[in-house]
């Protein structure tokens, strides 16, 4: 890919990355020079500064690396409190922060989870910006 | 002829003056929290009409009060107008990047003395309100989507820390006590009073493991800092600090993406500021470092050369019972952001102010007895997402 073909349906931008991801496929870049993930796919490696990023499917499993409880939440998400939010490390590498459906009590480090898509809910699409309104919401499932 | 460039010599940026307003529940808008700052630093001085060139204001959110703009209106109200102004922007980093600002300025010839201040009215709109302003500092698409507030961000940190090391939540607790202790004497400090470890570990969650007293308070404030070049600070009879160095580095903005216990920004920003003032971590005798969260005084602690890996949450601790390889730097004699206070944007100012009193002999009981070197260390965003890191030190040092 070259960056002059850059659209709203290359997933190395949001929009492309979310299409993919309403459709459970969860997609990461891949810097062909360094090999590091990330996740959403974007033009350039953080790690090597390199351009030459493909875009590939990323597993939905991986571990919790780290976890803690929400109880003072943004106004947009007071209802939900208290709520589960970890870093997940992926099984091909990305790390990726979300939601998990679990209580903060019955999670630990290394626990195995799956990235699960869901649509926003109405309160969430409150909260979205126009451009945001229809992309899915990512939460972690304890497997 | 040409110039030998060999003798041409950088000016050497020196603080000459500083101010503050008072922090924490205020009933001043941010303008006026500014005069007041202002009023204290230019004191003894002239006008800043007849002293300052250029202004550059740290100012984290346009939230709080419906207000950009913050250079053009804190140099009118300076009494200032045709000069360069701006605002300064990266969250709670906003302060000491305005600071940086005005060194370059100095040190680069292009002006003689620069306003460095930074403000913060952050209790116009509540708790909720600073929650969802200083959420904006994280990754939207991401992060922000996902319900993530500051100290869920930074409890994330302290999760994975009290995981890699043998840190407790008490230890991170006693960080805490040492910090209120220290702005029990600061006559400045929002929270200037003593709390015990079992008040800390008792406290409400926030974020599981991080407990209300880990947490910096929410307040206003603003803090004002004179940048001048050493020849002008003489003609004023300031009392000088120089600053010796300046370093900053960004990092991804999502925190899933960093090395969440290795905290690079903080680390490079610190080496940058050593490097240019020719000494090392040891040679620091105290660092105002960026405790927003009380994990942050371990992490940085570690990041900044002051601490083997795995041992910088023993800050709390008499440098006789730290482990073998810490130094013996005195941190956040201030009271840090936990107990001195928080006012985002002008966080980094606050912290040039506290090692100001502290080299010039003005701390008075809460002084560390011959302290000639400080390091500033400012974040903004979470944790590393933007760095600066200063090192200070008294006119007599070398």
């Amino acid at each position: 890919m070259s960056d002059d073909t850059l659209d709203s349906s290359d997933p190395r931008t949001l929009p492309g990355f979310f299409d993919a991801l309403a459709d459970e496929e969860l997609l990461g870049g891949v810097c062909t020079d360094c090999g590091q993930v990330l996740l959403p796919p974007r033009p350039a490696c953080y790690a090597c500064g390199s351009r030459a990023v493909d875009v590939e499917p990323q597993s939905r499993e991986g571990e919790i690396f780290s976890y803690t409880e929400v109880h003072a939440a943004p106004p947009a998400f007071a209802a939900d409190a208290p709520y589960t939010v970890a870093v997940v490390e992926l099984a091909d590498g990305g790390r990726l922060l979300g939601r998990v459906n679990a209580d903060y009590a019955d999670v630990a480090i290394g626990d195995p989870v799956e990235l699960t898509v869901r649509e926003p809910t109405a309160a969430e699409r409150d909260a979205a910006l126009d451009y945001e309104a229809d992309w899915p919401i990512h939460v972690f499932e304890p497997r | 002829m040409a110039v030998d460039t060999a003798y041409v010599r950088m000016p050497e940026p020196i603080i000459a003056s500083v101010g503050a307003s008072p922090l924490g529940r205020t009933d001043l808008p941010g303008r006026d929290l500014f005069s007041v700052a202002l009023a204290e630093a230019f004191d003894e001085l002239p006008d800043p009409a007849d002293v300052v060139e250029a202004v550059y204001v740290g100012s984290q959110s346009e939230s709080y009060e419906h207000q950009i703009m913050y250079g053009t209106l804190l140099a009118e109200w300076a009494g200032l107008r045709h000069v360069p102004a701006e605002r300064v922007e990266g969250c709670a980093a906003a302060g000491a990047l305005a600071l940086r600002h005005a060194v370059k300025d100095v040190r680069n010839g292009e002006h003689e003395a620069v306003l460095a201040c930074g403000v913060e009215k952050m209790t116009s709109a509540g708790t909720s309100g600073a929650t969802d302003a200083l959420s904006a500092a994280f990754d939207r698409a991401i992060e922000q989507r996902s319900g993530v507030t500051a100290p869920s961000q930074y409890a994330l940190l302290a999760q994975r820390y009290l995981h890699e090391t043998d840190a407790t939540e008490r230890d991170l607790a006693e960080i805490a006590v040492k910090n209120h202790a220290n702005a029990a004497r600061n006559p400045r400090a929002q929270f200037p009073k003593e709390v015990d470890v079992e008040t800390v570990l008792e406290s409400n969650p926030v974020a599981s493991p991080l407990k209300l007293y880990d947490c910096a308070p929410v307040g206003d404030g603003a803090a004002a800092v004179l940048v001048t070049t050493a020849e002008l600070a003489a003609d004023l009879d300031c009392p000088q600090v120089r600053v010796a160095g300046s370093g900053a580095s960004a990092n991804n903005i999502a925190v899933a993406e960093r090395d969440m216990t290795d905290i690079a920004g903080a680390r490079i920003a610190a080496e940058t500021a050593y490097e240019e003032a020719g000494i090392d971590a040891a040679d620091v005798d105290i660092a105002e470092v960026h405790d927003a969260f009380t994990v942050c005084e371990a992490l940085l602690a570690e990041a900044v050369g002051f601490a083997p890996t795995g041992t910088g949450y023993q800050s709390y601790l008499d440098p006789a019972d730290r482990a073998d390889g810490w130094t013996d730097v005195q941190l956040s004699p201030s009271g840090g952001l936990k107990a001195r206070g928080h006012p985002i944007g002008a966080t980094g100012l606050l912290q040039a102010l506290e090692a100001y009193e502290q080299l010039t002999g003005a701390a008075g009981d809460r002084a560390v007895e011959g302290a000639e070197t400080a390091l500033l260390l400012n974040e903004g965003g979470v944790a590393d997402a933007v760095t600066v890191g200063h090192v200070l030190t008294t006119a007599e040092a070398q």
